[in-house]
């Protein structure tokens, strides 16, 4: 009811100006609450890590033989980690390729139930992952290999890979659809030439946060690849990743150089990590703002 | 019953706008492609439904060869629709289906030997929002369908067929130092010149048109309504227009649809333009050509 | 003057239009379902194989006896999986209760109140706490966070812990608590990220209607936003749980490993994940690797079960898209 006088509109109520606030000032509160472990945990990990960023002996060096020396360095972890990660992306991204793109083209009762077992996959506790190819791979071939550990982590990437070309697969903008078809172009060069390519942003995102996912797996490779203390590129034999040398030397070794040897792995492994997110993610916002002209 | 050559089309066209033609160009004269006997499309008793819905009723009338028929009525009489059976894109909807005869020269398209893709390359089509592809340059646009179809092969061939589409469609002049920019980045009437030039490219014998230049800005219009008249020579064209100057313009042939009382579309009137708008046969065709209605 | 030529004979006209029966496209189409079958068979092979190699086990204390059993004694080859399953549903529920409220704030903070510009760098810093490896999460939280919390643990062990036993001592630390609260911090993003995207998908029009009436931004979040996402909210809080059951290594550095079912919030424990991945490589007495397995297969069942009710509820709740090509 507007009344003469200055007072044009209704004044909001005292109480529900105070219930906004008190909204307002808890979401900050939230958000501050949330965001202070990921600054305490880099910065933590950051300080007792940087120490050895100090020579490039750090990934060039193994961990020295004599346990009790400092110096050395993890060439060993960082290599079975790029290792086992590149063949599982091998693995990984062509069939999530294929099993999205099945999905949308062919969909029926075979797609349904694969998307499910996908999508329970993508919940599936990594562990559970490392029990699979445990009582697969491991059991079968009698010992631990690099080849376990990368299957164990080409199963864990799938998921993610599988759903996000599948998403952005299905942006594919109808007008584009139409004109391949009225072309008299068939299904397949159609998704291999002209969909997919449109949609390759967006894939190299899932991607990217796939394996950054896989980078950072360290249940899944405890009971396949198992770790290994020396260097090397041997995928039929235990192999070393950072995720590994971290868990048994951070807090479990008895020998200060390896502890901090293992803290300079967390640094390098959550660097890496950061890194791929933010570089998938920042394709994907550069995708949004590129684009024809209308 | 002699069969007619089957030249490929293009290579007995003159390059259109003759000031630019480069010297030695092949400039075969000729008398232009067979003209047919009888029509080279002909409906018989079409029905359209999209789901439990009803869009077109019991249409039957041929298409002449070499001339341009327009498509006038109010929204929602089926213009699109039947567009879109001529060249078997109404079943790509998903619940869309039509009963009736559709001929090219004589075979039924929808015949159960035959193959959709095969259709559409000889009956193409140019949609209403130009649909150019974004990550094709604009030479890929007209040439990559053209190498997919396997209508073409090698450099020069390519560069060829693609200047001589890019003339026919009148934009070669202004595209010819930027073939290797992206199909997307021209304004909107040179992207829809470059759609019509893509169909060019599969050397269609029918093109249909669903309202082109709906999109288009008035000195873009002209240059598509000025492109119809000169490609009418090789090819029929069938043209849905909202427009019923540019119908009038254009065309020779005119077809007059209108929704019925059971919200489907059917077949009014059909005649040579010129009497349609001056002296139509059906008095819903008079009040629609002289504004009363639609 | 045109001269009319015939019309082409009708076999040949046809043969141009002819269906070529080996297509490319058949081609495609068989590869890619061989692909997708194949990786689902092996899936499921997988699973198979899992259950297989746990069913000694079962076979000898029973489904039920195992799941229930409460003494987990592998130098008497005396397993069961209580005092793990225990811990994981505790563990999580405190990661839950916690983090669901601080992920909704969050959520609707960088939907609703936060200035556009803010929102996707607010979102990413949020996400990125996802990206953190779970085990240097399990390193600073030894390390920084439990003794951080142990006063505030020991203050509320002395105080209402002594009317409470289930909030009473022992505090030595590591402990269910604070398992749960690292849990909590991990699952954060995930929550807060599907909320986002649930609360996203609020129809403009009603809320534009609630501020064009004079509501305030609670008042839109309190009487559109809550009731329509509340079944993709659910699904958040699923998810969110999915995500605590399953995590392993921080869980393992934080939680004490102790095989008893501790008696309060603060003593040690230890859940499935956390006692397969402490206890596996060293699993030397009978029957000890093909009970962890067991234990595998019980999370594994549950974690398929949550999955399975959080793929419901979102499918449910976006009705599935056709779109494609």
């Amino acid at each position: 009811m507007a009344s003469e006088g200055v007072l044009v509109f209704v004044p909001t109520s005292r109480g529900r100006l105070v219930r906004q606030r008190l909204f307002v000032v808890l979401a900050i509160a939230a958000l501050v609450l949330a965001l202070v472990p990921l600054v305490a945990v880099f910065g933590y990990i950051f300080a007792n890590g940087i120490g050895s960023f100090t020579s490039i002996d750090f990934v060039l060096k193994d961990p020295p033989s004599d346990l009790t020396a400092t110096g050395g360095g993890v060439r060993n972890a960082l290599v079975g980690t790029v290792e086992m990660t590149a063949l599982a992306s091998v693995v990984a991204v062509p069939v999530g390729l294929a099993i999205a793109i099945f999905a949308i083209e062919v969909g029926g009762g075979l797609a349904r139930a694969a998307r499910f077992l996908v999508d329970v996959l993508a919940g599936l506790p990594s562990i559970v992952v490392g029990i699979f190819v445990y009582t697969t791979v491991v059991v079968t071939q009698g010992h631990f290999s690099g080849l376990a550990g990368s299957l164990a982590l080409a199963i864990v990437m799938l998921p993610v890979v599988t759903v996000s070309a599948e998403e952005v697969l299905r942006l594919t903008p109808r007008p584009i659809a139409e004109a391949a078809r009225a072309l008299g172009l068939s299904r397949w060069r159609s998704i291999v030439s002209l969909f997919t390519p449109m949609a390759l942003s967006g894939i190299v995102t899932g991607v990217l946060l796939g394996i950054s996912r896989a980078i950072g797996e360290t249940a899944p490779l405890i009971f396949t690849s198992l770790g290994n203390n020396f260097f090397g590129i041997d995928l039929g034999q235990p192999m070393a990743a950072l995720p590994l040398l971290i868990y048994r030397d951070a807090l479990n070794s008895a020998y200060e150089a390896a502890r901090q040897r293992a803290f300079g792995a967390a640094l390098l492994l959550t660097i890496i990590v950061f890194g791929l997110n933010l570089l998938g993610r920042w394709l994907t916002g550069r995708r949004r703002l590129a684009g024809s002209r209308r | 019953m002699t069969t007619a050559q089957e030249e490929p089309l293009a290579r007995r066209l003159q390059p259109i706008g003759t000031q630019d033609a480069r010297p030695g160009s092949a400039a075969t004269p000729s008398p232009g492609p067979a003209l047919t006997a009888g029509p080279i499309m002909a409906v018989r008793d079409l029905n359209a439904w999209y789901g439990f819905r009803r869009a077109l009723r019991d249409v039957s009338l041929d298409f002449r060869a070499n001339a341009i028929t327009a498509i006038i009525g109010p929204s929602g009489s089926g213009k699109s629709t039947l567009l879109r059976c001529l060249d078997r894109m109404h079943e790509v909807v998903p619940g869309a289906r039509s009963s009736g005869t559709v001929t090219y020269q004589g075979i039924d398209i929808y015949d159960r030997q035959v193959d959709p893709a095969a259709v559409r390359r000889t009956i193409g089509m140019v949609f209403q929002q130009p649909n150019p592809f974004p990550t094709l340059t604009i030479y890929d646009n007209v040439a990559a369908p053209a190498r997919f179809n396997g209508l073409v092969k090698g450099k020069a061939a390519q560069d060829d067929l693609v200047e001589r589409c890019l003339r026919h469609a009148a934009l070669w002049d202004e595209v010819k130092d930027k073939l290797r920019h992206a199909g997307t980045s021209l304004s909107g009437g040179q992207q829809q010149r470059l759609c019509i030039a893509r169909a060019l490219a599969l050397e269609p014998r029918v093109l249909l048109m669903d309202e082109p230049c709906s999109a288009l800005d008035p000195t873009a219009t002209l240059q598509v309504e000025q492109l119809m008249s000169e490609l009418k020579v090789d090819y029929t064209i069938v043209i849905v227009t909202h427009n019923m100057q540019q119908a009038s313009r254009v065309s020779d042939v005119t077809a007059f649809f209108t929704m019925g009382d059971d919200r489907a579309g059917y077949l009014v009137e059909l005649d040579a333009t010129a009497k349609i708008f001056t002296n139509p046969a059906n008095q819903l065709t008079e009040d629609y050509v002289s504004g009363r209605f639609g | 003057m045109n001269e009319p030529t015939a019309v082409p004979a009708l076999a040949e006209g046809l043969g141009r239009f002819r269906r070529r029966r080996w297509t490319g496209d058949l081609t495609f189409r068989s590869v890619l379902a061989v692909v997708t079958l194949l990786v689902s068979i092996v899936l499921a092979a997988m699973m198979a194989a899992s259950f297989v190699t746990a069913s000694p086990v079962y076979q000898n204390f029973g489904i039920v006896g195992f799941i229930t059993g409460s003494k987990w004694a592998p130098s008497f080859t005396v397993y069961g999986a209580w005092p793990f399953i225990y811990g994981t549903l505790l563990t999580s529920l405190i990661a839950l209760i916690l983090a669901v409220p601080v992920a909704t704030l969050i959520a609707l903070l960088l939907t609703e109140l936060a200035p556009a510009r803010l929102r996707a760098p607010l979102g990413i810093a949020v996400d990125l706490l996802a990206a953190v490896p779970s085990v240097v999460y399990g390193l600073w939280g030894l390390l920084v966070l439990v003794p951080a919390m142990r006063p505030l643990e020991q203050g509320v062990a002395a105080t209402i812990g002594r009317a409470i036993p289930f909030l009473g001592p022992p505090t030595p630390g590591p402990s269910y608590f604070a398992a749960g609260v690292v849990l909590a911090i991990m699952i954060v993003p995930i929550v807060s990220a599907v909320t986002r995207e649930v609360l996203a998908a609020t129809p403009r029009l009603q809320r534009e209607a609630v501020l064009a009436l004079g509501g305030t931004r609670w008042d839109v979040v309190r009487t559109v936003t809550l009731p329509i996402g509340r079944a993709g909210l659910l699904a958040a809080v699923v998810l969110g749980f999915g995500r605590a059951v399953g995590e392993t290594i921080a869980v393992t550095l934080v939680i004490g490993n102790s095989n008893n079912i501790g008696r309060s919030i603060f003593a040690p424990g230890f859940t499935l994940a956390s006692v397969i991945a402490n206890e596996f490589n060293e699993a030397t007495e009978t029957l000890h690797p093909e009970a962890l397995i067991a234990l595998g297969t019980v999370l594994l069942v549950m974690s398929v079960i949550v999955n399975a009710i959080a793929i419901a509820i979102r499918n449910r709740f976006t009705g599935g898209t056709h779109r494609g090509f």
